[in-house]
């Protein structure tokens, strides 16, 4: 006779070490806490705000952005964010008009009104005597308050008016540079959307280069190595090792030197990354 | 059961903590400083006794020439140095590498020096900056007037340390002058100082040539009226006509291993190449062509010889297999190209060319391609020879008629610069090899 399925369960279970389910149960519970965890705010690493990043490459030049290259390639790629852009820059072009400060004399002459009128006015209470003297000074004091608030609103809106009106005229005439070469390749290979700056491997790349120092005269020949470098999310070398040595001790020694250089980069990565470098004289100028 | 558990906490570990690395593959393929930056100190005194400020003054400058001829650094400006540099440490823990560092120094150079009954000595060292290493170190001893042949002799050292490979700088250059008003064969350091007469004929000296292995010169002269070969032993000054064949003996040249000379000569009334003994006798006749064949020079294998011809019209580099005598044309621009010189390091020959009435100097490799100009401007450049170790070339120059003066330069046509006194016509240098 065959065994029910609750016999044959009973079967597995004594099959297992005892304890077996609750770890079961343990590292059940456990992976499901993990993609809690990682939605927790202090421990999620989208909470980290990272300091700006300013790095300076003379090769891949910096534009504001990298995806998109040449200015006019902006509104063609990010029609939506661009556009919303502009419409809330034109608003203001409009009140480039009222900048020629008209604002300015419509409450200068609503001002000068009440205050000329109320003093002929002051004779006019007099058969009122419910209205104190002090209730007037008071009036005239609130009213100059108002008037003083109402000149300082007029004149920061000119301000603001004006600032618009030139960031209007500025947009207009960087929408106006072209690039010479219509074909030209649009952004950097190895850019990633609306980033100030070359990317964190071009820069840890054009770092690594700048701490290598060798002379043409100092190697013959063509050597070639391969480093691979581990650095952490605050830029520090965590390890290195070579993966092929050139042969030409001189050259070893240099590549040596230029990673002890580095040890510690001037500028934190996105995160922990790991490098594979292949160092050779290929660009070398004037290589006999 | 417990592996189990250990199994599961590793990937809940992993899952939490570990955050894969992100890895990139990159290519540098030139480093972003192509020189050293080198920081040299004043020589200090060492010990009690009298100092000589002159004589470090005299070392420094010396040692700085070198190292700026050489191509490899750019020094530190010694301005700029801060209070590590006032201090004679000359031991690693003794230094203060931070400081050097800060001026952006790779490499450092410190020493002091000695006198004590007329000797002098001379403790050097050069650190590594960056690994706070040290790369070479020595004690040199001499007379007062040996400064500058300590610091040639140390500028070869660094070479050695930073290159693998020593320098060219406490060899001599052997050159034609006329500071007599005769062509008289002369000696002198590697930076043009310490000039030596080496043959008062009064008559023309042409052609010397350094023998490899022994400390003597082969040369022609005219001493006899006849343009005969002639060799000269350095430090005794013993001479003796090596061929003195009818016609021209000349453009001798010592085989590598300097068992040979190859030798133009014109006994049978037209020039050719001929292979001698270093007993003046003929071993082997290498060309034999009716044009005129002359200035030979020999591959570093010593199997090969490079001479010109005008076998094609024009004078022009052809190469002859010694063995074989197949030969072969190097050359084919220009209307005259003269007196080649093939590289100690092997690839690469450099010669003399005629472009619109102006010599220059060229090279080119052994198969005859990538010719390169290496001067240019006014000036007839003409003769170059080799260093020892292939760095640099030496040759002379007439600056436009002003007088020929020997000049020197880096074998990529950079750094050149006169060695030789002005208006003393000098000419024909000859580098000499390592003793």
């Amino acid at each position: 006779m065959e065994p029910s399925r609750k016999q044959r369960w009973q079967q597995l279970q004594s099959a297992f070490e005892p304890g077996f389910r609750q770890m079961l149960l343990v590292s059940l519970l456990l992976h499901l806490l993990l993609p809690i965890l990682s939605y927790i705010p202090f421990l999620s690493q989208q909470a980290i705000e990272k300091p700006p990043v300013y790095r300076v490459n003379l090769v891949n030049k910096i534009v504001k952005n990298p995806q998109a290259g040449r200015p006019e390639a902006v509104p063609a790629k990010k029609k939506s964010v661009a556009k919303s852009k502009p419409k809330r820059k034109s608003k203001p072009k409009p009140a480039v008009k009222p900048k020629p400060l008209p604002p300015k004399p419509k409450p200068k002459k609503v001002k000068p009104k009440p205050a000329a009128k109320k003093k002929p006015v002051k004779k006019k209470p007099q058969p009122k005597p419910a209205v104190s003297k002090t209730q007037e000074n008071n009036l005239q004091k609130r009213l100059e308050q108002m008037r003083a608030k109402q000149q300082k609103k007029a004149s920061e809106q000119a301000r603001k008016d004006r600032i618009a009106a030139l960031k209007a005229a500025a947009l207009a005439e960087s929408s106006k540079v072209r690039s010479p070469i219509s074909a030209a390749p649009v952004g950097m290979a190895d850019g990633s959307g609306n980033e100030a700056g070359v990317s964190a491997i071009a820069f840890v790349q054009e770092f690594i280069q700048q701490q290598w120092s060798l002379s043409k005269y100092q190697v013959i020949g063509s050597p070639e190595a391969e480093v691979k470098l581990v650095y952490n999310a605050e830029g520090t070398l965590l390890h290195y090792k070579f993966l092929k040595k050139s042969g030409n001790a001189i050259f070893d020694e240099s590549l040596t030197r230029a990673i002890a250089k580095s040890k510690q980069l001037p500028q934190v990565l996105p995160e922990s990354m790991s490098f594979e470098i292949v160092f050779n004289l290929k660009d070398m100028l004037g290589k006999p | 059961m417990n592996f189990l558990k250990i199994s599961c906490l590793c990937l809940m570990l992993v899952g939490l903590f570990g955050s894969a690395a992100i890895a990139a593959r990159i290519e540098i393929s030139a480093p972003g400083e192509q020189t050293i930056p080198l920081a040299i100190t004043s020589l200090l005194p060492m010990g009690v006794g009298a100092t000589y400020p002159a004589v470090a003054a005299e070392f420094q400058q010396v040692l700085q020439d070198d190292l700026e001829l050489s191509g490899l650094f750019d020094l530190v400006d010694p301005g700029a140095f801060l209070s590590d540099a006032g201090r004679l440490g000359l031991r690693r823990n003794e230094i203060d590498f931070y400081q050097w560092r800060m001026l952006g120094a790779e490499a450092l150079i410190k020493g002091g020096y000695s006198v004590t009954a007329g000797k002098l000595t001379i403790d050097l060292r050069l650190f590594d900056v960056i690994t706070q290493r040290l790369l070479t170190g020595r004690r040199y001893s001499g007379r007062l007037k040996d400064v500058r042949k300590i610091a040639h002799t140390f500028a070869d050292q660094i070479l050695k340390s930073l290159t693998g490979e020593k320098g060219p700088f406490s060899t001599k250059i052997a050159y034609i002058s006329k500071r007599t008003g005769h062509k008289e064969l002369y000696l002198m350091d590697v930076d043009g100082h310490n000039p030596i007469r080496m043959t008062n004929q009064r008559s023309i000296v042409l052609n010397p040539d350094f023998s490899p292995n022994r400390k003597e010169l082969i040369y022609t002269s005219y001493k006899k009226g006849n343009p005969d070969l002639y060799r000269k032993e350095i430090y005794t000054g013993r001479e003796s006509r090596l061929s003195l064949r009818p016609g021209l003996n000349i453009g001798g040249r010592y085989s590598p291993d300097g068992r040979e000379i190859a030798l133009t000569l014109s006994k049978d009334k037209n020039s050719e190449i001929y292979l001698l003994g270093t007993d003046g006798t003929i071993h082997r006749r290498l060309t034999n062509h009716y044009s005129i064949d002359v200035d030979p020079s020999w591959s570093p294998k010593g199997n090969k010889i490079a001479f010109v011809s005008d076998r094609r019209g024009n004078p022009n580099v052809f190469i002859v297999d010694i063995y074989s005598l197949e030969v072969t044309r190097l050359t084919f621009e220009g209307k005259y190209n003269a007196t080649p010189a093939w590289s100690p390091r092997g690839g690469r020959i450099a010669y003399s060319r005629l472009d619109d009435g102006i010599f220059n100097i060229f090279t080119i490799r052994e198969d005859g391609t990538d010719e390169r100009q290496l001067t240019f401007g006014l000036g007839n450049k003409e003769h170059p020879r080799w260093s020892p170790d292939g760095r640099f070339l030496v040759y002379s120059n007439d600056l436009g008629g002003k007088g020929k003066s020997i000049w020197i330069m880096r074998a990529d046509g950079t750094g050149a610069k006169r060695i030789s006194a002005r208006g003393s016509d000098d000419s024909h240098p000859a580098w000499s090899h390592r003793w």
